[in-house]
């Protein structure tokens, strides 16, 4: 009979969840991991506590066996936005441990339905999170900390953070992830961390006086860069989808 | 520094206007090449991979500050709207106003970095020193950590050069024309000897640097990300075999890491120089670029692709696929048995994919759908592989057949939305590949045996 793994949509969780289904010994062939509650006929559920000490190991055992580069594309593709996610990369670590997968060859065989799957999710993740790395604008703030909104498709965030925080280590800085209500909070010269739940309060992101001079300054430079012979807003369009622009001040037509 | 005196007065803003305009015609603002992480004081690091930071409205990436020092210039280069005959509004910013600017777009993440270029104030010489302090200000005084693209002004003195190379990550010469007979006629102040001189002392100071830090793991790094250059096409009557071939000639042997083309833009109306009614040569551009990648990822030779007898590249075809269909004696290849080179020079595959076929050649047996996956163009693939001995469809191996299908919007097999399937014939289907009905055939249609 089909056996459903339900947990919550979480790295921490789905990996707690694939601990289990090893510690139980079932079938992996009848096995599934669900993070979205949909109901199956004739299947028998388990409903997964999250258990940081279990996701470790299976974080330390992936690390292991496929090495940084295979391991952070599975991170990558549980941060997306996909209901079969959870459930793919199961399969993908279940091929990976039974094959004996060398580390950095996981996705050597595209040819498989999960792995492709994995794959892809990972690629369209990274390609967000790779265009956020530029596309993202900090706005000086009336207090003097820079401060960044941002609606991604995919729950990038966690892996913004750690790049502008090497990049910027002496600034006070937030960014907002507007869509699930997460802020990135990194204080000067310390530790960054994700923060959720309270609403700040009224005026806090107000910009600073300066900060309309800067702006104006890089929109002008964004204009006089263009060479007007070569005009091609359809190029410009593939390669900056009109959805980043909202948030990207040299778009703004103040 | 009484050279400033004149130009105070300005606003920034007024400033960052023309000498952004005027180093617009630049090519170069890519950032990657350097991977360095943040100290955890300092302002900055650099990605590997190099980042985007904006798309202007001609396409192009920004991604560096880019700008001249000044655009006063004492040169008269023919294809140049700095030359010291136009009258246009001169600029000239001061070093603290470069840092400034820099730091500020950079702590917003408006951008990646620094392109720093500069007319030629006075003298060469003059003019880098200009330029070096500058950037020493940036990187010690303001403690900089980001990227740094800084143009070597041809006729510095060498140790000058040498000290900018230690603050930067990139550093370019540009070739500015393909040939020297090109550049004597619109350039006439400079000469290839000068250009290519500080070229080769870049090279040899990059050389001996990595030689040092094989040793010394800590020693200064000499522009670390490679050097650079760039030419204009258009502006003299080179072939298409020339440029390629000194291109070529540039990477082996003075190791560079890119070499630009940048379609001429006639700005200047000069008798000496080409009309161009419709526009710049920005197809001629495009197939350069290509043409570039082929040489240096995929294995192909500049005499390869073009010669004496054909020296400028196929408008309709990508070089690739006109090598391919030149070379049809090579075709079709077995995607589950060819070499890595051979794989590569498969239209429609790229470096990536040829990657993938081989690593998951190892555990499979590929399949068309499975190419699909892997990220294979299949519509321009089909014509020159098979899987398992098979050809995705019947396609025939013949250079007319082929061009046709790869260029023409009728005669191509039509895929479907996912690539795979095609449109279903019907029975007098006029596409690419349904023969001609044999009249035996009719005859069996009418009877019904087929």
């Amino acid at each position: 009979m089909l056996q459903v793994y339900q947990c919550e949509d979480s790295i921490e969780g789905i990996f707690t969840a694939i601990y289990r289904i090893y510690e139980d010994r079932n079938q992996h062939r009848e096995c599934c991991v669900r993070i979205d509650g949909e109901l199956f006929l004739l299947a028998e559920y388990h409903q997964v506590e999250t258990d940081p000490e279990l996701a470790m190991k299976v974080i330390r055992t992936l690390y292991q066996r496929f090495g940084e580069e295979d391991y952070l594309t599975i991170c990558y593709a549980l941060v997306s936005e996909d209901g079969d996610k959870a459930n793919a990369v199961y399969h993908a670590v279940v091929y990976g441990l039974e094959r004996k997968a060398g580390r950095g060859h996981l996705f050597d065989n595209l040819a498989d339905t999960y792995l492709h799957k994995v794959f892809s999710l990972a690629r369209g993740a990274r390609n967000e999170s790779c265009h956020l790395k530029g596309f993202l604008r900090f706005e000086e703030t009336r207090q003097g900390f820079l401060y960044a909104t941002i609606g991604p498709k995919n729950n990038v965030i966690t892996f913004l953070m750690p790049h502008f925080a090497d990049r910027f280590p002496m600034e006070d800085f937030i960014v907002h992830d507007r869509v699930r209500g997460i802020y990135g909070v990194h204080p000067a010269g310390g530790q960054w961390y994700l923060a959720s739940g309270q609403q700040p309060e009224e005026g806090t992101f107000l910009p600073s006086a300066a900060e309309e001079q800067y702006q104006q300054l890089f929109r002008h430079f964004c204009s006089s860069i263009a060479i007007k012979d070569r005009k091609n807003l359809h190029l410009q369009r593939n390669l900056l989808p009109l959805r980043f622009r909202n948030d990207m001040v040299e778009f703004d037509s103040r | 520094m009484e050279y400033l005196d004149r130009v105070q007065g300005m606003s920034i803003m007024e400033k960052l206007g023309i000498l952004t305009d005027a180093a617009k015609y630049d090519v170069a603002c890519t950032s990657s090449g350097v991977e360095r992480k943040g100290d955890g004081r300092s302002m900055g690091n650099c990605v590997q991979a190099g980042i985007c930071h904006s798309f202007a409205a001609d396409g192009r990436c920004i991604s560096l500050l880019k700008i001249l020092l000044t655009n006063e210039c004492i040169y008269d280069c023919k294809y140049c709207q700095n030359r010291c005959s136009n009258d246009v509004p001169r600029a000239t910013f001061t070093p603290e106003e470069v840092c400034t600017l820099t730091l500020e777009f950079y702590r917003r993440n408006y951008i990646e970095g620094l392109f720093l270029s500069s007319g030629v104030l006075q003298s060469p010489g003059f003019t880098m020193e200009l330029i070096y302090r500058t950037i020493w200000l940036l990187r010690n005084k303001y403690h900089f950590n980001g990227y740094i693209h800084v143009k070597g002004i041809p006729g510095a003195d060498g140790e000058l050069i040498r000290r900018v190379g230690f603050l930067v990550d990139r550093m370019s010469i540009n070739l500015e024309l393909p040939t020297a007979e090109g550049l004597r006629e619109l350039a006439p102040n400079k000469h290839r000897k000068t250009i290519l001189g500080p070229m080769r002392q870049i090279q040899n100071g990059i050389q001996s640097n990595e030689e040092e830090l094989v040793v010394y793991r800590h020693a200064p790094r000499f522009v670390s990300g490679g050097q650079s250059t760039q030419m204009i096409i258009g502006a003299t009557p080179e072939n298409d075999y020339q440029i390629m071939q000194v291109a070529q000639g540039l990477y082996r042997k003075f190791d560079l890491k890119r070499v630009f083309y940048s379609a001429f833009v006639n700005v200047n109306e000069d008798k000496s120089l080409p009309m161009l009614p419709g526009g710049p040569p920005l197809l001629r551009e495009h197939r350069l670029y290509q043409a570039d990648w082929l040489l240096r990822f995929y294995g192909f030779r500049a005499e390869e692709l073009l010669d004496e007898r054909r020296p400028f590249f196929n408008v309709l075809l990508d070089p690739k696929e006109d090598w391919a269909v030149r070379h049809l004696e090579q075709f079709p290849v077995e995607i589950n048995r060819a070499s890595y080179q051979m794989l590569l020079r498969v239209p429609g595959i790229g470096v990536k994919s040829a990657q993938r076929i081989m690593a998951a050649r190892r555990s499979t047996n590929l399949r068309f759908e499975d190419l699909k996956k892997i990220g294979v163009v299949l519509k321009r693939a089909v014509y020159f592989i098979t899987c398992n001995g098979r050809m995705m469809y019947p396609t025939r191996l013949e250079e007319d057949y082929i061009v046709r299908n790869l260029t023409s919007e009728k005669d191509r097999i039509r895929f479907g939305s996912d690539g795979m399937s095609y449109r279903q014939m019907s029975l007098f289907d006029d596409g690419a590949f349904s023969k001609p009905i044999e009249p035996v055939e009719r005859l069996q249609i009418a009877v019904g045996q087929l």
